[in-house]
């Protein structure tokens, strides 16, 4: 009972700043729209259809679209640094962004190499989603099954490093014989992008990343538990196979997703995480997995309202940004609070 | 005394004689060819060889380049100093290998592209007579540029290669120089108008003792480039004009003190950016091209998309521009060589009076009736 009352407040601030973000995120881009137009675009038309489109059909996906890009891979990371006991995993340490990267490039650089009429089929933008995805998954498979192997958790962590790199080097066969064209493509896609979904788009986006949510929420109590050490999990009835598995399946989901729509963005899955463990000083994933989902989804809005250059006709990468933001907070943080709440 | 004075009278007619020779001999050996366009490069004559300086060879270079060229005939004859040039070369040239697709058609407009032995990415060649060659094996594949096979380039022997350069760091240009090879930056990309790239086949020119033919082909070209832009100055109404397309969240097309830029300015249309001014592309947000943008009556080149339907796909906000909805979107992909190289990008550097008259035909159509774009083709 005092727990949850001293909860409360932190939440209740978080979720008012989610909002406040959220309306700053729609109200700034290139385009200096008044903030009046842009409320009155959401709830009738304005006269001036440019802006009427750029708010309901850029700024707003756009919006949305950072939402569940910091808030699933804030999840992801939180998932996969207590899988693995690991304070240094992440979607891109791991491997899984390198697994979408390779999915990506197979897809995007190796049609040239497969041929004609299977390039038209691999180009198509759900290819490059279903790609990335499988890439994802598959990796972390395999991380998952050397850590069966190996316990040590530091040995794990540079295994996920190892399969990195190896994927890294089968895209740079690949760019190498791919032509110019196909390598401007590829190298686009890993700068990260918000901006170009459309609401179909987002739709399937959201409908996957809610199954990843909703495994991940099931997944609370087994994360509590491992917490614990598996031997001591294993005594208290939790089915460690089991759970493992599905912490999986959900951070691929998550990760995977998020690669395949918005690129590889980095920082967030690993730097989230260790924020909030430090504001909210708990180690209960009741708590910290709403909370990674809000900040994720805040510190997101930020940097991709950063990346616009409000006012200026030039964008930023995405990635630029929430490395540029993420890097030093954790420093920062790690640094002067020294102790490792995990 | 009186020796004395004679001694002294000799001398002063001696010396005097010497002077007027030496006067002579500056007067009738240094001849300097400048250009009406190109800034990159100048040719210096004297009696027994040509220099060429490349002045230009990539932006903001710190350096310009110097090679001899020496008539075949007298090159045993001559003794240069190795250290004063980059190169020495006998012309005309017999063996070549250029490195770029816009060097091909200076090679073939001078009627000397049997000459070409090697190129890296034979693939990109659109012409039919190249593609020719290619087909019988008289060219040599020779990989990438950025990572050109050495060991098939030293084997066929070229008397020069003409290579282009970003900043002067290509490890493989170093390797072919210490081979003896002589590498020559073609530097036309840089240059800031559509007549000054096109000027450039006179560099090709002197290789090929073939300058006055050179001269006479720019002069048409440029002859025709200046008919197509009076006759369009004329127009008084001036569509506005969109170009590029995203990358992502960014925007790239060119900007006003581009050659792409000059061409549309010459074709008296109303481009939207022509009063920004950068090096290179502008790069900028989706925003802030819709909005200036969104009611463009026609759309030029958009990246590498080769119809409606591939634009759509791409990105459903392309769908908004008027351009698009009134089908006004032309691009160049579409017209391509056998194996896929895009003609415009070979062929429109040498010849902008094209490219100026394709854009004229596609937006001021009623004033060359007759004529049938070579390069822009309106989206399906």
């Amino acid at each position: 009972m005092p727990n949850q009352n001293t909860y409360t407040l932190p939440f209740v601030v978080l979720a008012l700043l989610l909002i406040f973000c959220f309306l700053g995120n729609i109200s700034l881009g290139s385009v200096s729209i008044p903030l009046s137009s842009v409320f009155k675009s959401l709830f009738t038309s304005i006269e001036n259809e440019s802006w009427q489109y750029i708010i309901l059909n850029y700024r707003l996906p756009k919006a949305f679209t950072a939402i569940l890009v910091g808030s699933g891979l804030g999840i992801s990371g939180l998932l996969m640094q207590t899988l693995f006991r690991n304070p240094l995993a992440g979607p891109f340490v791991l491997g899984i962004s390198s697994g979408a990267s390779l999915g990506v490039a197979i897809a995007i650089l190796g049609a040239g190499i497969f041929g004609g009429s299977l390039a038209t089929l691999l180009l198509s933008k759900w290819s490059v989603v279903l790609a990335a995805s499988l890439g994802s998954f598959l990796v972390l498979l395999s991380v998952l099954a050397v850590s069966l192997k190996v316990r040590d958790t530091m040995a794990i962590l540079i295994i996920g490093l190892m399969f990195g790199s190896i994927t890294a080097a089968v895209v740079s066969v690949l760019a190498y014989f791919s032509s110019a064209e196909q390598l401007q493509q590829y190298i686009f896609w890993g700068f990260g992008s918000l901006g170009n979904l459309s609401w179909n788009e987002l739709l399937i986006f959201f409908c996957i990343y809610l199954l990843g949510l909703v495994m991940s929420i099931v997944s609370i109590k087994a994360l509590n538990t491992l917490l614990l050490g598996e031997n001591y999990a294993k005594s208290l009835g939790l089915n460690i196979n089991r759970s493992r598995f599905i912490i999986i399946i959900a951070t691929s989901l998550l990760a995977g997703t998020i690669t395949a729509f918005a690129g590889p963005i980095a920082f967030i899955g690993l730097a989230i995480p260790h924020i909030v463990r430090q504001v909210f000083t708990t180690s209960n994933h009741k708590v910290l997995l709403p909370a990674v989902f809000l900040l994720g989804a805040i510190v997101m809005l930020i940097c991709d309202s950063i990346a616009q250059l409000p006012t200026s006709d030039y964008t930023l990468p995405i990635n630029a940004i929430t490395s540029l933001i993420g890097a030093p907070v954790v420093i920062w943080l790690l640094v002067r609070k020294r102790k490792m709440m995990f | 005394m009186k020796k004395l004075f004679l001694f002294i009278t000799l001398l002063g007619f001696v010396a005097c004689k010497n002077e007027p020779k030496t006067i002579d001999n500056s007067k009738q050996d240094i001849v300097i060819s400048d250009f009406k366009y190109a800034k990159g490069f100048h040719i210096t004559s004297n009696k027994n060889f040509k220099v060429l300086t490349i002045k230009n060879p990539w932006p903001k270079a710190e350096k310009s380049y110097k090679y001899a060229l020496v008539n075949r005939n007298i090159l045993p004859t001559i003794t240069l100093n190795k250290n004063e040039f980059d190169g020495i070369i006998p012309t005309p040239v017999e063996k070549i290998v250029v490195t770029s697709t816009t060097h091909i058609p200076a090679l073939e407009l001078l009627g000397v592209e049997q000459t070409l032995v090697g190129f890296p990415g034979t693939d990109y060649v659109s012409s039919e007579k190249t593609r020719a060659l290619i087909d019988n094996e008289n060219i040599r594949e020779l990989g990438k540029n950025e990572g050109i096979n050495t060991e098939v380039l030293l084997e066929l022997q070229p008397e020069v290669v003409v290579g282009f350069g970003i900043d002067g760091n290509n490890k493989t240009f170093e390797t072919i120089k210490k081979s003896g090879i002589p590498v020559i930056y073609n530097g036309d990309w840089v240059e800031a108008s559509p007549l000054a790239k096109a000027e450039w086949i006179k560099f090709f020119g002197v290789l090929f003792n073939k300058t006055v033919k050179a001269d006479s082909i720019f002069n048409t070209i440029e002859k025709n480039y200046n008919e197509a832009k009076q006759l369009a100055s004329k127009v008084k109404r001036t569509p506005t004009v969109l170009s590029g397309a995203l990358h992502k969240d960014v925007w790239y097309l060119p900007s006003g003190t581009s050659p792409e830029a000059q061409l549309l300015k010459d074709a008296n249309v109303n481009y939207l950016w022509q009063n920004t001014s950068a090096e290179g592309s502008l790069a900028l947000s989706f925003e802030a091209v819709f909005t200036k943008a969104k009611n463009a009556d026609i759309w030029l080149s958009p990246s590498y998309y080769n119809s409606l339907e591939s634009l759509k796909n791409a990105n459903e906000h392309y769908t908004e521009f008027d351009a698009f909805k009134n089908k006004k979107v032309y691009s160049f992909v579409n017209v391509t060589g056998a194996t896929g190289g895009v003609t415009y990008y070979e062929k429109g550097t040498a010849r902008p009076d094209l490219v100026l008259k394709d854009i004229i035909k596609v937006c001021h159509p009623n004033i060359l009736p007759s004529y049938e774009t070579y390069f822009f083709k309106p989206l399906e």
